[in-house]
């Protein structure tokens, strides 16, 4: 037998099992929700196939709309605060000692084993009126009385914020470990400042994987659904929770699907957009 | 000024330890903590929810029953992820790298839409409210990282020293066994550890998929949040908090950490 038969052979023999998992369960579960979003919603939780456009329709009344800003609003800040603090955690971790370095990573990791579900309640806890931080104000004299820190945006963001933090920090940490220490050394024999090199030197120097990581957490985030269902008001609602609504509420999944579809849609052309800025950006250099 | 600058960068990372301890203290607070009433820090310390928490088959069971769950969806997805990402580095075969994006597609779509999807395929499949949903579910959904972290894993292997040993008559398979298996032993568990994790928190997909019928860990206390909380709660979280902890310490013994987390430039002590 030939080389190139047994290596395809060994291919086929490797390849069939997997291919036959993601068919089933990648493949046919987005096609089903492409189907799905266009199919026509009976009375009482059922569905029937077929090719309408009223659940699309639907979506462009302001009230979607109004929910849509919003939840990619909170995407976006939540993205902006998190990077701005998980860079610079991220490159001091990747500069200590070894024994350091282990503790630290361990301890982001085992945040990851907290559910959303704990840390949203641990929240829920900490920011109530009986709650440690809310007597810790009252006594520094911040706060005149003792009163719930949440619901509201801030609550929202201060959660969703800690449920990405960890896992950006552990995304920057392979590309901050690669840069070269000697251009920040060089830059500062010449009297630049360690903020100006960070900002200067070594912040451009990744750039492309501090983008990433904005994107990641957007991703993560323009979906929620359990923080802001419960530390935020209802005017905080976001599109992660219509589309729970509309399937596990009103039984509406050609609603649910059109929604999910457009969420997905909505992101793809916000992130080819963003990704033609910064080529053009680039060129211009 | 480097003095000023050392002290910044020390209160700036305590910081972000405290940000990031603070949930974990609150848990393992109110779980110590004898009153029913949720408040932190504890007034009167006391074991009494630890007991509530084994004495009730409720918990005990929706821990288990998590705890086999996460363990089965590891084990799908790094079955899966293994023979894709080996076939991208020893054939580099187009098809293994088209399905290595197949794959890790899901991963990067809102947890929600996901979530909706699995709902309505098992839906129409006609197989409801069954806890191998969510095993298969969360297999596919988290097949990203084990491909992410194994095809890293594959790439650090020196191909030289796979050349070496088949000059000196190597097998196929005593290649294997002497130079890929031992090298990509904690990666695997690496993987293994990441998607366990993952789906053991994860409630959203799970709960969409079987709904309250299979009443996984996260999903009963996503239950409790609508009926009023018990501090019993608390201890299943310290439960995943401690094993948590147990699994990635374990990992760092075993493993290279910085290096199974990307570090390409050796670390000396």
């Amino acid at each position: 037998m030939t080389t190139q038969r047994r290596d395809s052979l060994a291919l086929s023999v490797l390849l069939s099992a997997p291919a036959v998992f993601l068919l089933t369960l990648s493949v046919v579960p987005v096609l089903l929700l492409l189907q799905l979003s266009v199919a026509h919603h009976a009375e009482g939780g059922l569905w029937s196939p077929g090719f309408e456009l009223s659940q699309y329709a639907q979506l462009l009344n302001p009230e979607f709309l109004k929910v849509a800003a919003f939840s990619f609003g909170l995407a976006i800040v939540t993205a902006l605060i998190t990077v701005t603090i998980a860079f610079p955690a991220a490159y001091f971790i990747t500069r200590m000692r070894r024994r350091t370095q282990v503790a630290w990573l361990v301890g982001l990791l085992s945040t990851l084993s907290l559910s959303e579900v704990l840390v949203v309640f641990a929240f829920q806890v900490l920011l109530s009126g009986g709650g440690g931080l809310v007597k810790a104000l009252v006594t520094l004299g911040v706060m005149a009385q003792p009163q719930s820190l949440y619901p509201n945006v801030a609550a929202v963001l201060v959660c969703l914020v800690y449920l990405v933090l960890p896992y950006i920090i552990l995304f920057l940490y392979p590309a901050l470990s690669r840069l070269d220490d000697d251009l920040p050394a060089a830059a500062a024999t010449m009297g630049a400042s360690p903020p100006r090199i960070f900002v200067s030197v070594t912040a451009p120097l990744v750039r492309g994987s501090l983008f990433s990581a904005f994107l990641l957490v957007i991703i993560f985030t323009v979906g929620s659904y359990l923080t802001p269902l419960v530390l935020g008001r209802p005017q905080h609602w976001t599109i992660g929770i219509l589309i729970n609504n509309a399937a596990m509420g009103t039984g509406n999944l050609p609603l649910a699907a059109a929604q999910a579809v457009a969420l997905v849609l909505i992101m793809a052309v916000l992130f080819g957009l963003a990704r033609g800025l910064g080529r053009a950006r680039d060129a211009s250099e | 000024m480097i003095k000023l600058a050392t002290a910044l960068r020390r209160l700036f990372l305590g910081l972000v330890a405290l940000f990031i301890a603070a949930p974990l203290l609150v848990v393992i607070g109110v779980s110590f903590n004898e009153s029913r009433r949720m408040s932190f820090p504890p007034t009167v310390i006391s074991l009494k929810w630890y007991r509530a928490f084994f004495t009730d088959p409720d918990w005990t069971d929706s821990l288990k029953l998590s705890l086999s769950i996460s363990a089965l969806a590891a084990l799908v997805s790094v079955t899966v992820a293994l023979p894709i990402a080996y076939a991208v580095w020893r054939y580099r075969s187009r098809a293994a790298t088209a399905m290595a994006s197949v794959g890790s597609s899901l991963f990067l779509l809102p947890g929600v839409v996901t979530a909706l999807m699995f709902s309505a395929f098992w839906g129409v499949v006609g197989h409801v409210g069954r806890a191998e949903n969510v095993v298969l579910s969360h297999g596919a959904v988290l097949l990203g990282i084990p491909i992410a972290l194994l095809s890293v894993g594959f790439q650090a292997i020196d191909r030289n020293l796979i050349e070496a040993a088949r000059t000196m008559g190597a097998g196929e398979t005593d290649a294997f066994r002497m130079v890929i298996r031992p090298a990509m032993t904690p990666y695997i568990l690496c993987a293994l550890i990441y998607v366990f994790v993952l789906s053991l928190n994860e409630y959203l997909i799970a709960y969409m998929v079987a709904g309250f019928s299979v009443q996984t860990l996260p999903i009963r206390v996503f239950g409790s949040m609508r009926s009023g909380y018990e501090p019993t709660l608390c201890v299943g979280a310290v439960i995943f908090i401690v094993l948590g902890l147990a699994s990635f310490w374990l990992l760092a013994a075993i493993g290279d950490l910085p290096r199974l987390m990307g570090r390409h430039k050796p670390l000396e002590a």
